[in-house]
């Protein structure tokens, strides 16, 4: 893998983090807001996959695998606690919750 | 000497009390209540005991003894406190001095204690009562038996705290509570006078101990103090050592201008007064003047200040005592008086008169403090000397130990407290005509106001107050003289009349037993013979010191010194229980008419010249005043500066809390993405 290959997954992952990014700033939907970190996390793995293969080593790798298995157990999490709050208010509204605030 | 029975086991004569009060004052609540007694009864009984068996032991052993060294031995039971160069011991000075002294604290004291059971009975805190009289007679043993500075000092603050638990028993009653309070911090000025005295001692001379490895070794301050080598610093220490001791005896003996708290003290319980407050903790600054008499002699100016200090006290009290009208004041402005006199002694080179005179005041004072109880129990507490007369048909049995008591105070010939005043009147008139004649005065006052109070209260038509002033006693007791109580009167009785033959005057071919035993402590030995070089033995008179006098020509005139004083004082005494006869007994109207066109006079005497509002007024508002002032320092500058500090970090928070956390979750998100871009930013650019 050559240098400019690797910038370019690099740019594919800067891509997907900022599309998260963006989404979770302009959505208001709290399942959305949800999707939008995932896609923030994906950016984030393909650049650890890429590091990882561009020097050769497995350590990337395996941080993308306990990526993978924390995104996943939080994921049910988060949509659990998102059952709730909806159960709540019937809205998924993230303003709907403005008085959590400290 | 060091194998006497009473020697070997000297440590168990403070020790005995200590563990009596523990038992009183740990099991007395639970299970013993109304025996609480007990316990003490049986170990002051063994202290007193041990101690006498100490006095009979010593007496055997002076014809020997005699000797520069004089009699004495030093037993070091463990070091206390060891620091350095500073260490202190837990060691007994057992000597002449301290025999007579502890014959009189625990013989006296077992006496008073089991006085008290009679007393007391059916008191609020019975055990309490115990525990701490048994609390007191360890402080005070230790007092007298230390043999060094500080553990006179562990005893000295011992009795100021038994004191002030005492005075304070009935604690329900504020007059109580601020009567402890107020011979507490009085005697804190006296202490801290004393305290400073004893550091400046070790600093002088390096150690704290009296004598040391025992007399004649050099090792001990009092004998330091008297060697020739003392170096330039020590010379200037010793002027002020005595100085600073003598306000610690200032404190406790309840002299001039430390008096005050003494009569407020008579709010404790009446056997308490007799015990602490008369007959012990009082005389332990003549004590210590006496003890470390090699300190003081070297020193004229301290020698003067404490004559003339105990010499105006004398007179002072007396003078109070004229017009005060509730018994036990009476007395206790007597006490102050009397140890006017001791001090007027231990000052004027007369230390065996003045142990004397505090051995026999012990007796004859324990003795009228405790009729005064018994009057006051049958009074219903009641005190008031106005409200009262003719008790002798109610009471003829105190009657007559009343009597005797204030005979022996009056100063009746060949009584006790005749002969014991006689000899520091004769002392005190050898060295200053000035004070022996204030003395003298004073023993006419001591005469008049003693038998006021006798021919008020006891003689005349009877009069019962109506009605009980004080709860406190309001159990209806009407066995007013109980058998028992008034055996213990009786053995005082006898002391107050026959403890004077314990020093017969040294008439030539005479000889004094009392003086003579005592000159064998090394304290009074070693006065002597320092008093001798620095004064020359030709102004002091050896019998003073229990010694004999070395230039026989000097005899006859010292024997008609003594002669004419006792005549003097005779006279005087018989002359102030007459005009009490006049104007108490027989024509009492005209008591009361003489002092009403006097009002002036008497209206200072009676507001004991405004002594107390004076010290209110000049010292304890003003001290008052700048507590307040710095307590408001305290709560309003220092307390708001650190306020307005802590506030700062407050207002910040709520500022930030209010612009940023508003609750908007990308509002974070887009802060926080802020924040890193600005972090980033600074990072790499």
């Amino acid at each position: 893998m050559s240098d400019v290959v690797l910038q370019q997954y690099l740019a594919v992952g800067a891509i997907l983090f900022v599309i998260g990014l963006i989404g979770f700033m302009t959505r208001r939907n709290l399942i959305v807001l949800f999707l939008s970190t995932e896609v923030m996390f994906q950016g984030v793995a393909i650049n650890f996959v890429a590091f990882s293969r561009y020097y050769a080593g497995l350590d990337g790798q395996v941080f993308v695998i306990f990526l993978l298995v924390i995104a996943a157990a939080e994921a049910s999490l988060a949509l659990g606690l998102i059952v709730l709050l909806f159960r709540r208010r019937l809205t998924l509204d993230v303003d709907a919750w403005r008085e959590l605030k400290g | 000497m060091h194998d006497l029975f009473a020697v070997k086991y000297s440590w168990l004569i403070p020790l005995l009390p200590l563990i009596g009060a523990v038992i009183s004052g740990f099991l007395g609540a639970r299970w013993l209540k109304e025996r609480s007694h007990w316990p003490i009864w049986i170990t002051v009984g063994g202290s007193a005991v041990l101690s006498l068996m100490l006095l009979v032991g010593m007496m055997g052993q002076v014809p020997h003894g005699r000797g520069l060294e004089g009699v004495s031995v030093t037993r070091h039971i463990y070091t206390w406190i060891e620091a350095g160069s500073f260490s202190a011991e837990v060691g007994f000075f057992l000597d002449p001095l301290t025999a007579v002294m502890l014959c009189v604290v625990t013989g006296v004291g077992f006496l008073i204690t089991m006085f008290s059971k009679g007393y007391m009975v059916g008191e609020e805190g019975y055990f309490r009562f115990f525990a701490y009289l048994g609390l007191f007679i360890f402080a005070m043993t230790v007092l007298v038996m230390a043999d060094n500075f500080v553990l006179l000092y562990l005893g000295w603050e011992g009795v100021g705290l038994c004191s002030y638990l005492l005075i304070g028993y009935y604690y329900e009653r504020p007059s109580a509570r601020e009567a402890a309070k107020k011979a507490f911090l009085v005697n804190r000025i006296g202490d801290f006078g004393f305290s400073l005295g004893i550091m400046l001692i070790f600093v002088a001379f390096g150690t704290v101990s009296y004598f040391g490895r025992g007399p004649n070794t050099n090792t001990g301050v009092l004998e330091m103090a008297i060697t020739t080598n003392v170096t330039p610093f020590q010379v200037s220490a010793l002027g002020w050592i005595p100085f600073l001791l003598m306000l610690g005896a200032f404190g406790k003996s309840a002299q001039f201008p430390l008096y005050v708290w003494l009569p407020d003290a008579m709010e404790g319980p009446t056997p308490v007064s007799a015990l602490i407050h008369a007959a012990t903790m009082v005389t332990a600054g003549v004590y210590m003047i006496v003890r470390c008499g090699t300190l003081f002699i070297p020193n004229g100016l301290a020698l003067l200040t404490i004559a003339a200090v105990g010499t105006f006290t004398a007179i002072f009290a007396a003078v109070i005592a004229l017009r005060q009208f509730d018994l036990k004041k009476v007395l206790a402005y007597s006490t102050i008086s009397q140890l006017g006199f001791m001090f007027a002694g231990a000052g004027l080179f007369a230390p065996v008169p003045a142990i004397f005179h505090l051995v026999t005041h012990a007796f004859f004072k324990a003795l009228l403090f405790l009729s005064s109880g018994v009057v006051m129990h049958a009074m219903m507490g009641e005190l008031d000397m106005r409200k009262m007369s003719g008790l002798k048909r109610v009471l003829p049995w105190t009657n007559r130990f009343m009597l005797i008591g204030c005979l022996a105070l009056a100063g009746l010939p060949f009584l006790s407290g005749f002969l014991s005043k006689d000899e520091i009147i004769a002392n005190v008139y050898f060295h200053s005509k000035l004070l022996g004649m204030v003395l003298l005065v004073t023993a006419f006052l001591t005469a008049y106001y003693s038998f006021r109070l006798y021919f008020r209260v006891f003689q005349g038509p009877l009069m019962v107050p109506a009605a009980p002033a004080h709860e406190e006693h309001g159990g209806g007791h009407h066995h007013h003289e109980p058998a028992t109580m008034m055996m213990l009167l009786a053995v005082l009785a006898l002391g107050a009349v026959f403890a004077g033959y314990l020093n017969w005057p040294d008439w030539p071919g005479h000889h004094q037993s009392l003086g003579e035993f005592l000159s064998n402590s090394p304290s009074i030995l070693l006065s002597h013979e320092l008093a001798g070089l620095t004064y020359g033995h030709n102004n002091l008179i050896a019998g003073a010191f229990g010694a004999e006098e070395i230039d026989k020509e000097r005899l006859p005139s010292l024997a008609r010194l003594h002669t004419n004083m006792m005549v003097a004082s005779g006279l005087i005494a018989l002359m102030g229980i007459y005009v009490a006869y006049l104007l108490h007994l027989k024509y009492r109207e005209r008591g009361e008419e003489l002092a009403r066109r006097f009002p002036r006079i008497s209206r200072v005497v009676e507001a004991k010249f405004w002594v107390d509002e004076v010290y209110q007024g000049g010292i304890v508002e003003p001290l008052r005043r700048l507590g307040r002032v710095c307590t408001g320092t305290d709560n309003q500058v220092v307390d708001g500066i650190i306020w307005a500090v802590g506030f700062v970090p407050q207002i910040i928070g709520f500022s930030l809390k209010v612009t940023t956390q508003r609750g908007s979750l990308q509002g974070y998100a887009l802060l926080m993405l802020l924040a890193i871009a600005a972090i980033l930013v600074i990072v790499f650019l």
